[in-house]
């Protein structure tokens, strides 16, 4: 009777651990399916460089923003005794502020806006159109743009933060923002004045105004305090000269 | 009692892994067959203790060295280019089946024994109340 009870225990435990890995291989299989897109590869082994360049990358990626780290890191001790030199820290900082290279927050609104999926004949009329009910990139250009001229002092697209060079451009069924593919439902957030931000977007005739119409899902947040991802690409000036 | 035990610890550690992490690409083949060898050990302790011959230390040893031993040899297969893996789920899988086998068997045996029980009862009873007539 011992005996067996020793042997039920363990193997209730050793179910504990298998389980345990294969919810985790599970997890891990799915959120690679993710990374691929679900794109059918001829070929597996395909499928498997392309899993991992991206994890090669992400490493890469992850080093870097350590090395960043430690350069801002080395910069803070190296000018704190300095008046004349953390002058030029604080002036270091508030560049990298406007370029894009560093997280920020502040009070801000953050929009979404989705793909019509409730399309039936009853809504959209004997002939669908799906163009109409898919949310397209210029969409999300009119909203930066309105969110722009509305005092917007940083704006991110799913996470992608919107830079100077940022192009949002339509590839098939997906847009693609700062070489990252992106797709529905998107949610933009912008810091600036949420009273200045909001009804440049809602008013009647502005374009969330214009989407509703369209039937797509459109949801607007005053928030204070919205997070904006940095910039993780790297700026180049290879053509451009300063004219001296 | 063995089917309890099975039931409640796999409800538990699918409830620890969803909170786990995702683990790295490279190293998900190595996960995935050590699982495919837990699942070997797993089987074949429910077969020994269907036997009444489960020694805790054959399982234990056998639980972790095995699916050690299939990920270094794996580890190995990818060193020399060669699919050594597949060789290890031939056999994991190969000796699982032959375990579901026994298990299969037992409780068939178990049951049709019942059955067999039951009929003779039946029929004593029935002699039983003959007899008294």
């Amino acid at each position: 009777m011992k005996n067996k009870s020793i042997a039920t225990v363990s193997i209730a435990i050793s179910c504990v651990v298998l389980t345990v890995g294969i919810i985790m291989q599970l997890n891990t299989i799915k959120s690679f399916n993710d990374t691929v897109g679900g794109q059918d590869f001829y070929d597996s082994s395909l499928r498997d460089e392309v899993l991992r360049w991206k994890e090669k990358s992400d490493n890469t990626a992850k080093e870097l923003e350590n090395a960043e780290k430690e350069l801002t890191r080395v910069r803070e001790k190296s000018t704190e005794n300095d008046d004349g030199l953390s002058a030029t820290e604080q002036q270091i900082k508030d560049n990298y502020k406007l370029l894009g290279v560093t997280s920020l927050e502040g009070p801000g609104v953050e929009i979404t806006v989705d793909d019509d999926n409730d399309i039936n004949l009853t809504t959209s009329g004997p002939i669908i159109d799906v163009g109409n009910h898919i949310v397209h990139y210029f969409d999300i250009i009119h909203i930066v743009n309105e969110l722009k001229n509305a005092g917007a002092e940083a704006i991110s697209v799913n996470g992608q933060r919107i830079v100077r060079t940022t192009a949002i451009v339509c590839i098939g069924n997906v847009i693609m923002i700062n070489d990252e593919k992106v797709g529905a439902p998107f949610t933009i957030r912008a810091i600036g004045l949420p009273e200045m931000l909001a009804p440049a977007l809602t008013r009647s005739g502005g374009y969330l105004d214009y989407l509703k119409s369209w039937g797509l899902e459109t949801d607007i947040k005053r928030l204070d305090k919205v997070q904006i991802p940095k910039y993780t690409g790297v700026f180049q000036a290879k053509y451009a000269k300063t004219v001296e | 009692m063995i089917i309890i035990a099975i039931v409640v610890g796999c409800i538990i550690g699918a409830l620890i892994g969803t909170y786990m992490p995702v683990i790295p690409y490279t190293y998900s083949g190595y996960l995935a067959i050590a699982i495919i060898a837990a699942l070997d050990s797993v089987f074949g302790a429910i077969t020994s203790s269907l036997k009444k011959n489960f020694d805790i230390k054959i399982f234990v040893s056998g639980f972790f060295v095995n699916a050690i031993l299939a990920m270094l040899l794996t580890y190995l297969g990818e060193r020399l280019n060669i699919d050594i893996h597949l060789a290890a789920v031939v056999v994991f899988v190969g000796r699982m089946f032959n375990n579901l086998g026994i298990i299969r068997r037992y409780y068939v045996e178990k049951l049709s024994n019942k059955k067999i029980f039951k009929k003779a009862e039946e029929t004593i009873k029935i002699a039983n109340e003959q007899d008294k007539k």
